[in-house]
């Protein structure tokens, strides 16, 4: 056994090992407890009883963790490249995110056939408070990556706001004629069915519920399918977005926000999707930035969620000045902030605030890396032309390759503020990000809890799951993948280094 | 709960209602101004978001 200070990287594989400083064991029990504190006064705040949520939340989290520790399995998780170095022949590649898939599997297990257990656990399971958790911490580290490389982030901000206005407009319209003229569902059902089938499931489902004064039942009803279909395309997409697009990472990661229908399952199949195209594209010797696909998939997901509320308000409009009027229905503007989603208040302040602190220093570390870049370029063919040139002319050369390392050192020293903020940052999104992956993983687990399989079951449901199957796997899949594309086509993540 | 509404039953006292004029208004408007926008939007972000394109 080896006591290890700082870096693992000289030892092999096999070599047993303890870092200098707390043990894994302590540091996973320091890390429940401080999730647990902060989670407890989170679930206060929403008015949960703190004591059944602490219950649940303990449980969730070490199975969650289980899983999470089981997906990193050298044989389920290595990729091409890391075989050798584990010394094992063959892996599935399927990269550490595969705990995710297992956590899911897990949930879906726990949810339908212990439903004892997952009765213990429903106050802590909130699928949509783990991933709301999860984006406002990702924010930070996107601010980070916006600041590096503002272009391509503007870039998949404004295209992904162009991909959603699409999503809302053709999506929504033909799914209310399918099910309107070809299903015969009332217009009571016909909207909140559209709404939560084409748009953002869940939340959307009940905005439009609201909207034109459904009864509750009604949107209820299309959120059980919904959050049911989510966990069928989580475990699908991916892998055929893995399969079909790993040459165009940002349209797999757009279309992981507009076709799967809940914010946990299209965030978290974005970050599946990231994971399994950057494994498949480093096979081919292409090392792509993390979490670029994930970013793009959270940010269609969030403008679809923004515009949920402007989308609810129009459609109150409509329903009651041109369709039916209901007694007491009147479409208010104030709905358009009731049904904003808060979250995104929490993900663009941190994203704001890494942006904006990290900008001065980007922006002045630019300039002086390509001087740099440009120095070691004219530096190394000097020291070509030095290995060939006769001995009179060394010196003068020689001379040369010096001022070129003053230079070079002078430059590097000029950026060395910048630089270390720009470190600083990294370290702080990186110990964050530890926490932002616990959080993914509770969602996969919490969403395969909540996920009834059963309900498929229930006499009725089948009329209502047709037109759902037909309308996402026959259409909705279809045209989001096409708008992808058409809006993120050949733009790619940056290369590592 | 024994008063939770089923799903059958509330699907059975669903009531035909007839595709109304007004309703057909509105898919047709929302379909044209997706289809129209596409355009333009892609011509956006190509022209002033080039990367990619």
């Amino acid at each position: 056994m080896l006591t290890v200070q700082e870096s693992t990287a000289s030892l092999k594989v096999g070599d047993k090992y303890e870092k200098k400083g707390m043990s894994g064991m302590t540091s996973l029990i320091l890390t429940y407890l401080a999730m647990l504190a902060v989670m407890s006064i989170g679930a206060k705040l929403l008015g949960a009883d703190v004591k059944k949520f602490a219950i649940g939340f303990t449980v969730i989290f070490f199975i969650s963790y289980a899983c999470w520790f089981a997906g990193h399995y050298a044989y389920i998780a290595a990729t091409k490249n890391k075989l050798a170095a584990f010394k094992i022949p063959w892996s599935l590649s399927l990269t550490g995110e595969s705990g995710f898939i297992f956590a899911l599997l897990a949930g879906l297990v726990v949810g339908n056939f212990f439903p004892k257990l997952s009765d213990k656990l429903k106050e802590a399971s909130r699928p949509e408070l783990y991933i709301k958790t999860a984006i406002v911490i990702m924010g930070a580290a996107l601010g980070l990556k916006a600041a590096e490389s503002f272009t391509l982030a503007s870039n998949i901000m404004f295209r992904g706001l162009c991909a959603i206005v699409e999503a809302y407009l053709i999506y929504w319209a033909v799914v209310y004629y399918m099910a309107r003229k070809y299903f015969k569902f009332n217009r009571e059902w016909a909207a909140p069915l559209a709404s939560g089938i084409s748009i953002c499931g869940v939340s959307a489902a009940i905005a439009t519920g609201g909207a034109i004064r459904a009864r509750p039942i009604v949107p209820i009803m299309v959120s059980s399918l919904v959050v049911v279909f989510a966990v069928v395309e989580m475990l699908i997409l991916p892998f055929a977005a893995q399969t079909f697009l790993w040459k165009e990472p940002l349209v797999a990661g757009a279309w992981m926000g507009l076709a799967v229908k809940t914010d946990g399952g299209a965030v978290a199949s974005g970050a599946i999707t990231d994971a399994l195209i950057l494994a498949k594209n480093l096979e081919v010797g292409i090392n792509y930035q993390k979490e670029w696909v994930t970013m793009t998939a959270t940010t269609v997901k969030m403008f679809i969620d923004i515009f949920i509320g402007i989308w609810a308000f129009l459609l109150a409009y409509i329903w009651c000045a041109k369709i039916e009027c209901k007694p007491g229905q009147k479409a208010r503007p104030i709905e358009i902030w009731h049904r904003f989603p808060k979250f995104v208040i929490g993900y663009v302040a941190t994203f704001f605030i890494l942006l904006v602190l990290c900008w001065p220093a980007t922006t002045a570390i630019g300039p002086v890396d390509k001087q740099l870049k440009a120095l070691k370029q004219e530096n190394a063919a000097v020291e070509k032309q030095l290995a060939a040139a006769p001995a009179r002319e060394h010196a003068a050369l020689q001379e040369k390759i010096k001022a070129g390392n003053d230079k070079m050192k002078s430059l590097n020293d000029s950026i060395k503020g910048p630089k270390a903020t720009i470190a600083e940052a990294k370290t702080a999104t990186s110990t964050s990000n530890v926490f932002r992956v616990m959080f993914f993983v509770f969602t996969f687990f919490t969403i395969g809890v909540v996920s009834n399989f059963k309900k498929l079951m229930e006499e009725g449901i089948g009329k209502l799951m047709v037109v759902y199957v037909v309308a996402l796997f026959g259409f909705i899949i279809w045209v989001g993948l096409f708008i992808s594309w058409l809006f993120f086509h050949g733009v790619m993540p940056p290369l590592v280094g | 709960m024994a008063n939770d509404p089923k799903l059958s039953e509330e699907l059975k006292k669903m009531e035909y209602e007839p595709l109304l004029p007004i309703e057909m208004t509105l898919i047709k408007w929302s379909l044209g101004i997706g289809i129209t926008s596409l355009v333009v939007l892609y011509w956006v972000s190509a022209t002033f978001f080039p990367s990619g394109h």
